[in-house]
């Protein structure tokens, strides 16, 4: 994150250049909304998908695990060129907001009101605690490393506790069918998928026989660990596809 | 070439529009999408039958019906190590509020054994009303979804009545179609407002060509003021803070949540149904006219009962030929249209073996897409061979399956 | 959205109402309107049709409504692209050294528009009929590489966003010096990167077809439209050469009130 440091004073523009370079960032505003939306959700969804479209994945080992690992990506990439190029501390809290305007949207339109899904069973997840103190700790910290290791951290370890509140009560237990089920496995029950079976369900798979059955936190941990590598390889991605370079033939 | 143009006219202007007349609703529901020998010879379906087919929106119905898995199972399809007991419909039109494999209630997925007889019933509900065209079927995992025959069931009333109300454990009854979406949607909004204060905090300033400017020129210090610093600090310490308390409050709420249910339930197949042993049948060879569509047997029988038995019904991905001769008998309802010919209808006698030719033969073969068996690598034909006593009704069931011989 | 170098015989004409470096503004806007309201209504059509017609890919129905509706996705795809992409390059800047600032900057504006639009289709496809055919795979048995949501998300977003990234591409090679002189690489990865998830298509439909029957949405067989997509992340070199660019431009004209 080196700049040529020539401290030197320069008047910010007035008139209409002041004026001609607001519209300019209004242009990239709009721009950056939808590609946000479109490629980030696009990422999301075919990584972390089934984990945040339905009520019955949202389990103790996966989810808190997958979600923040490929949720930590276009942040990174997106604060290595606006922190390092516009001391912009916006890049994780904007894909993340994208991501969700786009999720909302197709929950209800597409989920809801095209094929009947009550809106409760795909309730997405949210990144959004995570994300502000990602780009809070980059702002304070002007460092890649500690926000790697700081803030990569917490946007894991805060993911599940962020969701809790929402998702708590989906874990209510009811005596179905002779068994204990979720509320949650409830309705992956009742609410007839044709491309979702049961089986399909890539949760719980631990023995979990020395810890106490604290899967979450370890989860999280183990999350907060990879998502530490992540955001640091994301911020590289991030940098090279930001590339100004001019070829002469591709 | 006049109408046609008209056609396409139409539909453009039905895309453009997005709304167009009535559509007769679709009879099937990608039932042949698989490959005829996996829809052959892996669950193979019979009386199926539906509790009814008109009801009201919050009233329950049941369907239920046998299946046999195949003892000749495709080699090129994975074991059924899993598979779940589905309903195709256009979307939770129905709730499916039970459902039972061997008079047991199960959720989950099951390992099914091939060679096994089961029964099942699954029990749904009216949540949407129209007329919809519904089959149960089984997703097999890593090889598709095998479909039952299916049926139109008829909803009135009104969507609004619906209601799924369910006890917890805790005593409290909560409504499935809303329980938790306030609060969601509450959560989400509180998270939504403070990550806008923080983008609109900095996006109401000159954002990218006059930072960039003044980056490059060193001014760092005038980009990230005292009072960014100072809110960036509390969001530091506030969004951990508000997290954790929250979480805390949630985890006093609901201190009897349990994770997510995920075991594979064991139900032992029935007593043998099919292949029982007291009347055997065996495919010895099978040849498919493609220009008859016709799939022609030849079936050794080995009636070791104490009774005559005839063969009443071939019965395959759901389409059943039926030996005329015999007209009650039927695996399914309603019966299909399709005839089953035997060179030797006689009985066939208590102690007695014999080689009959039977002859399958309907357009079905093409319809249902089955045809396309002498083209697949594993083209093996598979099916339920259904005999009867000739006194007292008995029924012996019979999987049989043949290598097929395509005549062009 | 495109013109060509003549020193802005419109700019007077539109200069009342609005700046002359938004020249282009009410085309952009219009363009955003449009594409709404077709997207909006391909959506309409699949809550009319898609039940009634598009569970069974061999009914007769089927083939009425919906590949009906493929066949002419695919002429308004070859219309639309032969016509944008001829336009842009036959109006091409032949004349690019006598660039005046004023119209340089105008034109960076204008490629910002082309590539918001490019942006605004990603959207559609990427975000609103990508995690839709989730849902669709819920309600439908897949007998068919066409199915209802597919006809529109593959056949028609894809190619739609390739041709208005193609678009954009296409008017910076042509009008704008720096990239006419070289090729940019990150409008090029920017563009051609997502262009592969229309080939991921392929690979997709050919992993449900021979080994992978689930509708799990997260599988490996998706990731290659998540890679593409990756390459989206090259608009933030766009943004780069832009803003550099238009500091130098900025630098050489007057300051006006």
């Amino acid at each position: 994150m080196s700049l040529p440091v020539t401290t030197q004073s320069i008047k910010p523009y007035t008139g209409e250049k002041a004026r001609l370079v607001r519209a300019y960032d209004y242009l990239i505003l709009v721009l950056a909304l939808f590609l946000f939306i479109g490629s980030f959700h696009l990422h999301f969804a075919l990584t972390v998908g089934d984990w945040d479209f339905w009520v019955d994945w949202k389990d103790r080992q996966w989810w808190p695990l997958v979600t923040p690992l490929m949720g930590i990506t276009f942040p990174a990439a997106v604060q290595a060129v606006l922190w390092d190029k516009f001391r912009l501390p916006l890049g994780a809290t904007l894909c993340v907001t994208a991501l969700l305007i786009g999720t909302w949207i197709t929950r209800i339109f597409a989920y809801h009101y095209w094929n009947f899904f009550p809106v409760n069973m795909v309730l997405p997840a949210t990144m959004l605690p995570g994300a502000l103190v990602l780009d809070a700790m980059l702002m304070l910290s002007n460092s890649l490393t500690i926000t790697a290791i700081a803030g990569g951290s917490a946007f894991a370890l805060l993911f599940y506790p962020s969701n809790w509140p929402i998702f708590a009560l989906f874990h209510q237990p009811v005596e179905y069918a002779n068994a204990q089920l979720t509320l949650a496995d409830l309705f992956g029950f009742q609410y007839i998928r044709t491309g979702m079976p049961e089986y399909l369900r890539i949760i719980e798979r631990g023995t979990l026989r020395t810890y106490g059955q604290y899967a979450a936190p370890l989860a999280a941990f183990c999350s907060a660990l990879l998502c530490t590598l992540m955001y640091a390889l994301w911020w590289y991605i991030g940098k090279w596809f930001a590339t100004t370079r001019y070829l002469s033939k591709i | 070439m006049k109408i046609k143009i008209t056609q396409w006219v139409y539909t453009l202007g039905l895309i453009i529009l997005g709304f167009g007349g009535p559509v007769q609703t679709a009879l099937a529901h990608g039932e042949k999408a698989l490959e005829p020998f996996i829809r052959m010879r892996t669950i193979q379906w019979y009386d199926v039958a539906w509790s009814k087919q008109q009801f009201k929106v919050n009233e329950e119905v049941a369907v239920s019906g046998r299946f046999h898995v195949a003892e000749d199972w495709p080699v090129s399809v994975p074991k059924p190590e899993a598979a779940f007991l589905n309903v195709s419909t256009p979307g939770p039109v129905l709730i499916r509020t039970e459902r039972w494999l061997n008079g047991k209630p199960w959720v989950n997925s099951v390992a099914l054994q091939p060679g096994g007889d089961y029964e099942f019933k699954i029990v749904l509900k009216g949540r949407l009303p129209g007329r919809y065209h519904i089959h149960p079927f089984f997703n097999l995992k890593d090889a598709g979804q095998v479909m039952g025959p299916g049926a139109w069931l008829d909803i009135s009333g009104n969507a609004g009545d619906f209601s799924n109300g369910v006890k917890t454990l805790n005593g409290e009854i909560v409504d499935m179609e809303s329980v938790g979406l306030l609060n969601g949607i509450g959560w989400h909004l509180f998270w939504g407002a403070l990550a806008t204060g923080w983008l609109l905090w900095w996006v109401r300033r000159p954002l990218f060509i006059s930072r960039y400017r003044m980056l490059q020129a060193g001014m760092e210090e005038v980009l990230i003021t005292p009072t960014d610093r100072l809110i960036a600090k509390a969001v530091l310490v506030a969004v951990p803070v508000i997290v954790l308390a929250v979480n805390a409050v949630a985890v006093n709420r609901y201190p009897n949540a349990i994770p997510l249910q995920a075991s594979l339930d064991r139900i032992l197949p029935l007593p043998a149904l099919v292949n029982a042993g007291q009347v055997d049948a065996e495919a010895i060879k099978a040849e498919y006219s493609v220009a008859k569509r016709a799939m022609v047997f030849t079936v050794r029988i080995d009636n070791r009962s104490d009774k005559p038995v005839r063969i009443g019904e071939f019965n395959t991905a759901n389409v059943g030929f039926i030996n005329p001769e015999l007209p009650a008998v039927s695996s399914q309802a309603p019966a299909t249209a399709a005839v089953l010919k035997l060179d030797d209808d006689t009985p066939v006698r208590p102690g007695e073996t014999r080689t009959v030719t039977v002859t399958a033969q309907d357009a079905s073969w093409e319809a249902e897409k089955l045809d396309g068996l002498i083209n697949d690598a594993d083209s093996r034909v598979g099916g339920l061979l259904f005999l009867y006593a000739s006194e007292g009704g008995e029924r012996y069931i019979s999987s049989v399956s043949a290598a097929v011989i395509p005549k062009f | 959205m495109a013109t060509t170098s003549e020193p802005m015989p419109a700019v007077t004409h539109i200069g009342k109402r609005l700046p002359w470096y938004l020249q282009d503004l009410p085309r952009y806007l219009k363009t955003f309107g449009a594409l709404t309201v077709l997207y909006t209504s391909l959506r309409l059509y699949q809550g009319a049709f898609a039940v009634s017609a598009g569970l069974d890919s061999t009914e007769p129905a089927f083939e009425q409504y919906w590949m009906r509706l493929f066949y002419i996705e695919l002429a308004v795809i070859a219309v639309v692209m032969t016509g944008l992409w001829a336009y842009l390059w036959f109006t091409r800047d032949r004349q690019l050294d006598k660039l005046s600032p004023k119209e340089e900057i105008r034109r960076y504006f204008t490629l910002t528009m082309w590539i918001s639009i490019y942006t605004f289709a990603v959207y559609w496809a990427g975000s609103y009929f990508a995690e839709q055919d989730n849902s669709w795979h819920q309600v439908a048995i897949r007998d068919t590489p066409f199915t209802a949501n597919h006809i529109i998300e593959f056949y028609f977003n894809f190619p739609l966003y390739v041709i208005l990234g193609g678009c954009a591409w296409l008017y910076a090679r042509t009008r704008l010096p720096l990239y006419a002189k070289g090729i940019s690489l990150p409008l090029t990865l920017a563009v051609f990167g997502p262009f592969m998830i229309l080939v991921s298509v392929g690979f997709n439909e050919w992993g449900h077809t021979f080994w992978f029957r689930e509708e799990f949405f997260a599988a490996p067989i998706h990731w290659g439209f998540v890679i593409g997509v990756w390459f989206a992340l090259g608009v933030g070199g766009i943004l780069l050469q832009g803003v550099t660019r238009l500091i130098d431009l900025l630098d050489q004209i007057e300051d006006a009130d």
